[in-house]
């Protein structure tokens, strides 16, 4: 099920020379809460379009499986990271 | 000497970096040494691969960029397997809109046939890719995946 966790913070980090630097959490997973409760009703309305194209016959009806393929994809962003170190700023991004 | 010095030379002597890794990794130490920001920020990939791994799925796709500025970027390539899996999923006729206008812009890939072991496959595959770019400038781009 993990597979499927979104990503829940991303960290980023800048710091200049001669400074202590700031750091900055984005709290993804406040976004999710209430984004799953959109996601509910598509997935639902996802399988009531699957059901009704499987029995008119329509060779595509994978529209749940590209919903869930799409938060699948999402999730596999976790584990991302960016460094770059310049003349002036050293900048870290991380998605966990 | 400082800790990360030892470290570089450490991996050097055990062969898992070049002398030249070895050399662009030990300037960037003093040059971040210089500026206050310190060495182990400035080495942050020193603990990554040196290159591509000999066995195995590769997990990870690396870019190195080294030169006037120093950029690593580690992405999952499970983002890649899962946008492989996404695109046999999308709509035929979206599909064929997609292809067209990559077509259109030199990139004639038909997604519609991949199959999921052609990704297996594909990811295994990236194992033995190693690109490695000299600009003029003295920038050197590394992509590898391990």
């Amino acid at each position: 099920m993990t597979a499927y966790l979104p990503p829940l913070v991303i960290d980023v980090r800048v710091r200049k020379p001669g400074s202590k630097g700031r750091r900055l959490w984005l709290p993804l997973f406040l976004l999710w809460p209430p984004l799953l409760l959109l996601l509910l009703p598509v997935v639902v309305i996802a399988l009531l379009v699957d059901l009704a194209l499987l029995v008119s016959g329509a060779r595509y009806h994978h529209y749940t499986l590209l919903v869930v393929n799409s938060l699948k994809l999402l999730a596999e962003v976790r584990g991302t990271h960016v460094d770059a170190l310049s003349d002036d700023s050293l900048v870290k991004v991380d998605i966990y | 000497m400082s800790e990360d010095r030892t470290r570089i030379l450490g991996m050097l002597a055990e062969g898992k970096i070049t002398a030249e890794e070895a050399e662009l990794l030990l300037d960037s130490l003093g040059t971040a040494a210089s500026e206050t920001v310190t060495a182990t920020e400035a080495t942050p990939s020193a603990e990554w691969p040196s290159g591509p791994s000999a066995t195995g799925t590769p997990k990870f796709m690396y870019i190195k960029v080294t030169g006037k500025d120093t950029v690593d970027v580690k992405v999952p390539l499970g983002l890649l397997r899962a946008g492989l899996k996404l695109t046999s999923l999308i709509p035929p006729q979206a599909m064929d809109q997609i292809s067209e206008s990559m077509g259109e812009h030199g990139m004639s890939i038909d997604f519609n046939n991949l199959k999921p072991e052609d990704i297996e496959e594909l990811i295994g595959s990236l194992r033995e890719m190693e690109i490695n770019v000299r600009s003029a400038d003295g920038d050197h781009i590394r992509v590898f995946c391990a």
